[in-house]
């Protein structure tokens, strides 16, 4: 994303030179034998620092205030040090102050900038936590999202269980497994292109369909697992009613054309008050549609 | 023969077969060619006209690029889903009409340069069960276990679909027990055992001969007449798996092996090496399969192994097989039955 921000980092690099100039032209070089080598490391490493700092950030976000407020605040931590680092090369005459004034202002007009922006960057976090909602709970990790439906992953649900169980171990839990019947013919007849867009779509239709502290996974393929919280197990078998209803109700047409793709579900719940492998295993194992009607055959 | 055999580097595998898959993954994972292809020696327009043949080593390669860059932990299952029967032109057609298991299975593991060139499928049915196990045809290496993973769910996807019901296979695995289980459940099923000796699929052998809804025997053997000939129907590996299962009983060695194939014992250690193993490792996985066999088919006991493979006493046959397996020959880990 750097590319957006091309004017700001030319106008810093332009800063930059211009102090150097500053001081080359105003200044008198001090020999190397007076060079404090502590303090040029110091203001020089502060400088280097808050330059990395101000790449990550820049690289990983569009432009808008909170960008701005957090580039300022760093941008002006930067130019402050490297004029105390400057410094340390070359000697001023007694008489100028500028030197003083901006070492004075930059390096606090920086931080007040940088706090100003952290705290709004506070609050976008906060808007954007809400659409994540339902995706995620109690902690962050942004590896275990899934490219594809943008769901967490097995792994996720895992620890979520346990944090769950250890959050309020007296609380009942619940969790629902839900497969789509016949995935892999849908797969196959369509394409799995297809079979990924109906993946997503799903996504989104489950998210609608559950409450705010709930938690959907992608479990794998095309089993998606749902954390209920709080929730009994008749409520919870419910709600997978629900979800199974709400799945056979979803008119979705492929995107060849075509008459509406008829979808139908699996669901099982369970309360998740056992160990989360132990669950997860008892759970797939009721999933498995029953080696269905078969005979052995007669014998001649 | 050595020269019926292909090796990592036979140029073998037509663009528009497995290597279009995989490039169709990437595409759908919006993974650009250019990284996927780096190093490989081979060239997006290449590939994407159909002509370029690729070796076996380069779609390993490509396939581990793929692993890599997708970053996705059921790719290996999701790319088998359309390994099979797969769009492999007269072969596939063949397979896809196959009327029953054991037709299938038969089509699969003669035509396996096609189909499945990186890991062969084979064939056993002991008593009332049939095995399908799957042993390394170019040298995998640390790509074994995504291999096995796509291969399985290749057949267990084509069985589930050609047959119009899920199968009850069991799954066994050569390898220790991975810490995320949930691909495994969902594209394979619940009975997973691991640390066992073998990558294989276990289901009851009647299976084998109950009729598909689309076999059609006619088109079957009208499409594997249209099959031209390959020149190295099987790999080296493979075949050499094939020679010395045949010749356990009189002690195998490698001037033996070397003869059946018509070359000097220097050249097919050569050719071994290049492909990542050597005569003693090979000889230790076909007696280890073996004698899983016979101990729990065939009723042997220790004495009788050791008389079958040509051992003095049966405290030398232990301190063997513990050799090839790692484990205690009255130990053998999750058992097939």
């Amino acid at each position: 994303m750097l590319h957006l921000h091309r004017t700001p980092l030319c106008l810093l690099g332009l800063s930059l030179l211009a102090l150097l100039c500053l001081f080359q032209t105003q200044g008198l070089p001090k020999p190397a034998a007076h060079w404090q080598w502590m303090d040029i490391a110091g203001e020089g490493g502060t400088a280097l620092m808050a330059a990395v700092w101000l790449g990550q950030i820049l690289s990983s976000r569009p432009r808008g205030r909170v960008t701005m407020l957090l580039a300022l605040g760093l941008g002006g931590l930067m130019l402050g040090s490297w004029a105390d680092c400057l410094d340390e090369f070359y000697r001023l005459p007694e008489a100028s102050l500028w030197d003083n004034w901006l070492e004075s202002t930059l390096s606090p007009l920086g931080m007040l900038m940088l706090t100003a922006g952290l705290y709004f960057w506070r609050e976008e976090q906060f808007s954007l936590s809400e659409q994540l909602h339902r995706r995620e709970r109690l902690f962050r990790e942004h590896r275990a999202f899934d490219r594809l439906t943008q769901l967490a992953d097995a792994g996720y649900l895992r620890e979520q269980i346990r944090l769950e169980q250890a959050r309020c171990p007296g609380q009942p839990c619940a969790l629902v497994l839900l497969d789509i019947d016949r995935f892999h013919a849908i797969n196959r007849e369509l394409g799995a292109a297809e079979g990924d867009r109906l993946l997503q779509a799903l996504g989104h239709l489950l998210l609608l369909n559950l409450r705010n502290d709930d938690l959907l996974c992608r479990y794998a393929a095309d089993r998606y697992a749902i954390l209920l919280p709080e929730t009994s197990a008749a409520e919870a078998q419910a709600m997978a009613e629900q979800l199974r209803a709400s799945v056979a109700q979803l008119a979705y047409y492929p995107r060849r054309g075509g008459a509406r793709l008829p979808l139908s579900a699996r669901v099982v719940c369970a309360l998740a008050d056992s160990a989360p492998d132990a669950l997860l295993a008892a759970l797939n194992a009721a999933l498995e549609p029953a080696p269905m009607h078969f005979h052995h055959p007669q014998p001649a | 023969m050595l020269a019926h055999c292909y090796s990592a580097d036979t140029a073998l595998i037509a663009s528009q077969h497995q290597p279009a898959l995989l490039l169709e993954f990437a595409r759908s994972r919006d993974l650009p060619l250019a990284g996927l292809l780096k190093g490989s020696g081979l060239s997006e327009a290449g590939l994407l006209d159909g002509r370029q043949r690729l070796s076996p080593a380069q779609l390993l390669q490509l396939l581990g690029q793929l692993l890599c860059a997708a970053d996705e932990r059921g790719a290996s299952f999701q790319l088998g889903q359309q390994w099979l029967p797969g769009h492999y032109g007269a072969a596939s057609l063949a397979l896809a009409q196959a009327v029953d298991l054991a037709q299938a299975l038969q089509i699969l593991e003669a035509e396996q340069a096609r189909f499945c060139p990186l890991l062969g499928p084979r064939l056993r049915i002991e008593g009332e069960l049939a095995i399908v196990y799957w042993t390394d045809s170019v040298g995998a290496g640390p790509l074994l276990p995504a291999l096995v993973e796509l291969h399985m769910a290749a057949l267990t996807g084509m069985v589930r679909w050609l047959g119009g019901e899920p199968l009850p296979w069991r799954y066994y695995f050569n390898r220790t027990r991975p810490r995320e289980l949930a691909q495994h459940a969902v594209h394979l099923g619940s009975a997973l055992h691991f640390g066992a000796q073998f990558d294989a699929m276990v289901v009851d052998a009647h299976w084998l001969q109950r009729p598909w809804p689309r076999g059609q025997a006619a088109g079957v053997s009208l499409s594997l007449r249209q099959l031209e000939p390959l020149a190295t129907p099987r790999s080296l590996l493979q075949a050499l798996y094939d020679q010395l299962r045949a010749s356990l009983h009189a002690p195998p060695s490698l001037e033996h092996s070397a003869a059946a194939f018509a070359t000097s014992p220097a050249t097919l250690k050569r050719h071994l090496a290049r492909h990542g193993t050597h005569f003693q490792a090979m000889l230790d996985q076909v007696r280890t399969h073996e004698a899983l066999f016979l101990l729990q088919f065939h009723g042997y006991d220790h004495a009788a192994l050791a008389a079958h493979f040509g051992f003095h006493d049966a405290r030398n046959f232990r301190r063997s097989f513990s050799r090839w397996t790692g484990l205690q020959a009255a130990l053998l880990g999750p058992q097939l039955a």
